[in-house]
């Protein structure tokens, strides 16, 4: 019954903190994109907060730069459990075309902490973004909450 | 006390650490760290042909990518002394003012966003997204669209594409004034906003402060004045203002939303036939291009020995805005939040700024290490 009851509202109410690890700010956007009446991302009950210590989902953009390759596993350790990461664009899945010789990215961000889903684009649609959230949020972060019980 | 915001924080959409010293709820001054973003992008372009450059060039920032790829065919152009077909130049125009609304409405948006004013921040993202609607229709893409190469654009316009981009043009400006009206007349928005981060003409000249955060200041100066295609074919004046405060800035932006509107009308109406890209070739040498980005002056420089990029050198506009808003506009804020709006108010674009400068002994800034480049000195170590 308690279990029952947790799921409902963790599935209704999801607390989102974008961090940009070295991208070009383009995936950024298409995520503010999503607040807009057209996306309108609050209707799922998800919520753009940018606070790690409140969050249930992170979604990481950017291929991974020097300065955050420690500070990115500190953000990860401050978010509390259950917690999902979502990577959005190429730079966390590969780089993209700043993974070459003398660059100072540390792609994949899968080295750095576990990712649960990945959109791959550049930057992908605001749509693929908000579609990539709900088939592994809600649920994800019900079964992991049930875990911890 | 010393309060840092950032790099994740709820206010800021880009990571970025902002220190303020505060006394009590005032903010007496402010440090600002960059460096979260750093990519090192001018280092990988080197030993790289254009073709493969001008991706890497569309990636320096995400909103105003647009006018990186623009001025960076511009500058090989200018290397060759030949300038790109008329209709090519014409659609060039057509796509930065697109990109200048987008960017313009979603800088605004921000800035309400950090007022707290959840109506308009939605307002301004509704507006926003039929302007997307056209540049996804003319180019294929939403952000990074790929447009330009050396000699021209990628490909022609159709004219059912451009029916529909002036379509959308009647549609944003006919609602468009009741938007600008709330917050011009809002005594809400405008009690936070008159008055705020004052940057007067001379402290502007000083910063060195480009776009709309320097013309909000009474710096008269638009890039796109100089630009040969709206020089000798389109109808542009420079908007500006004498405040200086986080109203004008706003107001300013709005005001050039306008006068784009405007100009992409004048570009569909007068749009000459024509092709749409030439081959050019380009010799060994080096040369440098500025144009008006969203947020100021852009500039490239880059040294070619015909084939390869050998340097490059690029200065974005956000880096001088951000460093005159913390010299200059924190001095005299009331409170932590209306700072966070004054930072908001300069439309910083973190990813732009993430240069490397290397300064010598002398004090003199080295990013190009071109031996006769004017103005430059050889780092000798």
């Amino acid at each position: 019954m308690l279990d029952a009851l947790k799921d409902v509202i963790r599935k209704s109410s999801i607390h989102v903190c974008l961090i940009n690890t070295g991208g070009c700010n383009g995936c950024d956007i298409e995520v503010v994109a999503l607040l807009s009446p057209r996306y309108d991302l609050e209707q799922y009950g998800i919520y753009v907060h940018n606070n790690p210590r409140e969050a249930d989902v992170i979604l990481v953009a950017g291929a991974v730069t020097e300065q955050w390759r420690e500070k990115l596993q500190r953000i990860y350790a401050k978010v509390p459990e259950p917690k999902i990461v979502v990577a959005i664009g190429n730079c966390p899945l590969s780089g993209d075309v700043f993974n070459q010789e003398g660059s100072s990215v540390y792609a994949p961000v899968s080295d750095f902490i576990p990712v649960d889903a990945e959109v791959s684009g550049c930057p992908p649609r605001p749509s693929e973004i908000l579609a990539a959230i709900l088939s592994v949020g809600p649920n994800a972060i019900a079964a992991r909450g049930r875990q911890k019980l | 006390m010393i309060l840092p915001i950032g790099p994740i924080h709820p206010s800021l959409k880009e990571p970025l650490r902002l220190k303020l010293k505060t006394q009590g709820e005032k903010v007496l001054s402010a440090e600002i760290d960059y460096g979260y973003v750093h990519r090192g992008i001018e280092r990988i372009m080197k030993g790289k042909t254009w073709q493969k450059g001008i991706y890497l060039s569309e990636r320096v920032c995400g909103i105003c990518s647009y006018i990186h790829t623009q001025t960076f065919a511009e500058t090989f152009e200018s290397i060759a002394g030949e300038t790109a077909p008329l209709r090519a130049q014409f659609l060039r125009v057509l796509t930065n003012e697109l990109d200048r609304i987008q960017s313009h409405l979603l800088a605004n948006s921000t800035y309400f966003k950090s007022l707290e004013h959840e109506t308009l921040f939605m307002y301004m993202l509704y507006l926003r997204e039929p302007v997307m609607d056209a540049i996804e229709l003319l180019t294929g893409n939403r952000v990074n669209m790929g447009w330009n190469v050396v000699g021209g654009v990628r490909m022609d316009a159709k004219q059912t594409h451009l029916d529909s981009i002036m379509k959308i043009m009647l549609n944003l400006e006919s609602e468009y004034d009741r938007y600008v009206q709330m917050f011009e007349k809002g005594p809400l928005v405008g009690l936070r906003s008159h008055d705020v981060g004052k940057m007067t003409r001379d402290e502007a000249i000083k910063a060195r402060a480009v776009g709309p955060i320097g013309r909000a200041s009474g710096l008269e100066h638009d890039l796109r004045e100089n630009h040969h295609t709206y020089r000798d074919h389109l109808d542009l004046k420079v908007i500006w203002r004498k405040e200086g405060d986080n109203f004008a800035r706003n107001m300013n932006r709005f005001d050039e939303i306008t006068q784009s509107i405007n100009l992409i009308k004048q570009v569909i109406e007068n749009l000459p036939e024509g092709e749409v890209r030439k081959k050019i070739d380009i010799p060994a040498g080096y040369g440098d291009w500025r144009n008006e980005a969203p947020r100021g002056e852009v500039t490239y420089t880059i040294e070619t020995n015909g084939n390869l990029i050998k340097n490059i050198s690029i200065r974005t506009p956000s880096i001088m805005n951000i460093d005159a808003c913390a010299k200059y506009m924190f001095n005299d804020v009331a409170t932590v939040s209306d700072a966070v709006a004054t930072y908001a108010s300069v439309d910083p674009c973190i990813a732009c700024t993430e240069r490397v400068v290397i300064v010598d002994e002398f004090g003199k800034s080295q990013e190009f290490d071109y031996p006769n480049y004017p103005g430059n000195m050889k780092l000798k170590i």
